[in-house]
């Protein structure tokens, strides 16, 4: 199925499947607006008008580049993890602590140590659902979902009592850091902040941990026949745990991102869903690190059209949630996509038989 | 503030919180069971009783008769869930993305409708709402511990109950039920035996809906008397964590439900005593950590009879 040559229906077949959800968006747009046009331009337009506007999407994608990427890597080992939430509240806050209280680091060092706080953090509590499933084989679907309530909320309790800045009221954050320690921005007119590019790097890393080396090897053997994999001597409960942590790591780190680069210090309920959208955007780049880029830029787009929209027009930015749904379950119809591939594998074939050349097996 | 505990378990308050508490998670759980059971886990749950607890209120709220509203959101949860239905078995969209975009859309488009229909942004409370009629059990109201136990409860809590009662024969006592165990235990010998497996597992997706339904109406209802965007705050995944604790079955799903009730209940319980030493998240949390708990256990305990052969192992994806 994986073969090049089709890749192209791969790619036609998600366009189809965006034009149809945003044409069944603006079906509804046109049903409950009074001034469809303005909130179609907004919304598509919107995120592209002002150079503010287009840098708030590559910031809003930076974090979901990181979920995206925690997922895409989980999900090649064949590992339902649905943890990232979790994993990135725990690792922004370790990575947070190191940021606040460790004092009279010069900013070259500091930074990385931070940086790797928060790794180790979003590691670690992404290892305790991999030991689980390994071990025992418990489903890994419903301990990282639970274990995601545990994230937050005992962060919250500990940010909330023992770390909180009294200076803050209501919304507990801790002491802002140092203004050195923050992600820069790119420039005043086009706000974005560096944490892109650690994105960016971190997608370089993964891909080619993924597709260059053994582990990488390894963890898709896993995924795509565990006894297979087991049978050729591979680990594969270790490489579950691997998987996990990896995944969790970056859910960390795209955690500390979102906190350097754009809230200044650790927030109570700083993400708003970052891990479930990852998931979404780990589907849509069909678990491919170098497509979770172009899928977190989307999606950002999206979000930011929906806000746009909203308040240039009556139309409320829950309408863009809809159009991600539509377009998720589009995208993922596996049938409708086989059932293209088919058909081309197919006349592929036929057309090599009738000129009487070689058999080509491709089916 | 032990003794405040104390009070309130003696005087059976803990049953009235305890019962109200757990119908949601039972109704839900009990949808998750009947589509669990054929193979399909549901982790839309969340979302469906979104849909339900929106619509039955509005409904409701705008027909002036309760059983109009639980009624309409029963249906359009049936609806929402043979549309997933669809993307999974037709279009062969996988079921964990099917359940998420359920959720997703769910807390969406009731926010949507919310902010069109009522423009309400953050919540909505009818004045003039026609409730789930609470029974009161005549004859008893002298007695005084009974009463208490039994009288003052939300109709939907004696329909949770029931639920039970007929998903137990459902899938224990018809042949309807032993076609839906069997697709789900071992698909290809039950397709090789002329079961319909598709058409089961639509049919067990709607029983899905139907009790997602009811238990997304109690949430706006019953337990209160508004919708508040995104309320149902994790009970879907509780459910589906009972349905996987109570070792898929009605009378496990029960225990398991009871067990989670508790812990919403102390949770419940710990908030309004003023100056409580046990901080409110730990007692927020205690749900969920049991739940990773028991699951752990009851794969372990899987894992031994396995060991044991006492059971085939399970199928790779479990």
């Amino acid at each position: 199925m994986n073969h090049k040559r089709f890749l192209y229906l791969d790619v036609i077949g998600i366009a189809a499947s965006i034009v149809l959800a945003v044409v069944v968006g603006f079906i509804i747009i046109m049903m409950v607006s009074d001034e469809p046009l303005q909130a179609i331009s907004s919304f598509l337009l919107g995120p592209f008008s002002t150079p503010f506007n287009l840098s708030t999407v590559f910031n809003k994608a930076v974090p979901l580049i990181f979920t995206g990427l925690a997922l895409a890597v989980v999900f090649q080992s064949n590992v339902f993890s649905m943890g990232a939430e979790g994993q990135l509240y725990v690792g922004g806050f370790t990575g947070a602590l190191a940021a606040a209280y460790i004092p009279g680091l010069p900013v070259w060092i500091h930074l990385p140590v931070i940086l790797l706080c928060a790794l180790a953090g979003g590691a670690m509590f992404g290892a305790i659902p991999g030991f689980l499933k390994s071990k025992w084989n418990a489903n890994e679907i419903v301990t990282t979902l639970m274990l995601n309530y545990v994230g937050i909320i005992s962060t919250s309790y500990l940010v909330n009592n023992w770390f909180k800045d009294p200076g803050s009221g209501g919304f507990a954050r801790m002491q802002y850091f140092e203004k050195n320690l923050l992600l820069r921005k790119i420039s005043d007119s086009f706000p974005v902040h560096y944490g892109f590019f650690i994105a960016l790097l971190s997608v370089v890393v993964i891909s080619v941990m993924l597709y260059k080396t053994r582990l990488g090897y390894e963890l898709r053997l896993v995924g795509k026949n565990e006894a297979f994999a087991r049978y050729g001597g591979i680990k594969t409960k270790r490489l579950i745990i691997y998987s996990v942590m990896i995944s969790g790591a970056l859910a960390g780190l795209g955690g500390i991102v979102e906190i350097l680069g754009v809230h200044g210090t650790y927030k109570d309920n700083f993400s708003a869903n970052l891990g479930f959208d990852g998931i979404i955007i780990a589907l849509l780049a069909r678990n491919n690190p170098v497509a979770v880029v172009i899928a977190a830029l989307f999606y950002a787009y999206l979000q930011v059209g929906g806000q746009i929209m909203q308040a240039e027009s009556d139309v409320s930015r829950e309408l863009a949630v809809i159009i991600q749904v539509l377009l998720v379950l589009f995208v993922s119809a596996q049938a409708v996509f086989n059932y293209f591939k088919q058909r081309a594998v197919l006349k592929h074939s036929q057309s090599h038989a009738t000129k009487g050349g070689k058999k080509d097996h491709v089916a | 503030m032990w003794l405040n505990v104390w009070a309130q378990i003696a005087d059976l308050t803990i049953i009235a919180v305890l019962l109200r508490c757990m119908t949601p998670i039972l109704l839900a759980a009990i949808g998750g069971l009947i589509s669990d059971i054929t193979g399909v886990t549901n982790i839309g749950l969340e979302g469906l009783m979104l849909v339900s607890a929106f619509t039955s209120i509005a409904v409701s709220a705008a027909s002036g008769n309760w059983m109009v509203g639980v009624v309409s959101g029963v249906l359009i949860c049936v609806g929402m869930s043979y549309a997933m239905a669809f993307f999974h078995i037709k279009l062969k969209v996988d079921i964990v993305i099917t359940g998420f975009a359920m959720n997703i859309f769910g807390s969406g488009a009731t926010i949507f409708l919310m902010s069109k229909l009522f423009q309400a942004t953050g919540s909505y409370n009818p004045s003039n709402l026609d409730k789930i009629p609470v029974v009161n059990i005549p004859f008893i109201e002298n007695i005084p511990y009974v009463n208490k136990l039994f009288s003052g409860h939300s109709l939907m809590v004696w329909i949770a109950f029931l639920a039970v009662l007929f998903c137990f024969i459902m899938l224990y006592r018809t042949p309807y039920g032993v076609h839906l165990r069997a697709i789900g235990e071992a698909p290809d010998s039950a397709k090789s035996l002329g079961i319909p497996v598709g058409r089961l597992q639509y049919s067990a997706m709607a029983w899905s809906g139907v009790f997602v339904g009811l238990a997304g109406s109690f949430m706006s209802m019953g337990m209160t008397s508004m919708f508040v965007k995104d309320m149902t705050a994790g009970t879907g995944f509780l459910a589906l964590a009972v349905v996987l604790l109570g070792n898929r079955n009605p009378i496990g799903v029960l225990i398991g439900s009871i067990i989670f009730g508790l812990a919403k209940t102390f949770e419940t319980i710990f908030q309004t005593i003023p100056n409580s030493p046990v901080p409110s998240q730990f007692v927020q949390m205690m749900p969920y950590v049991v739940t990773v708990l028991a699951l752990v256990v009851f794969a372990i305990r899987k894992q031994n009879r396995q060991k044991k052969g006492l059971v085939a192992p399970a199928a790779a994806k479990s």
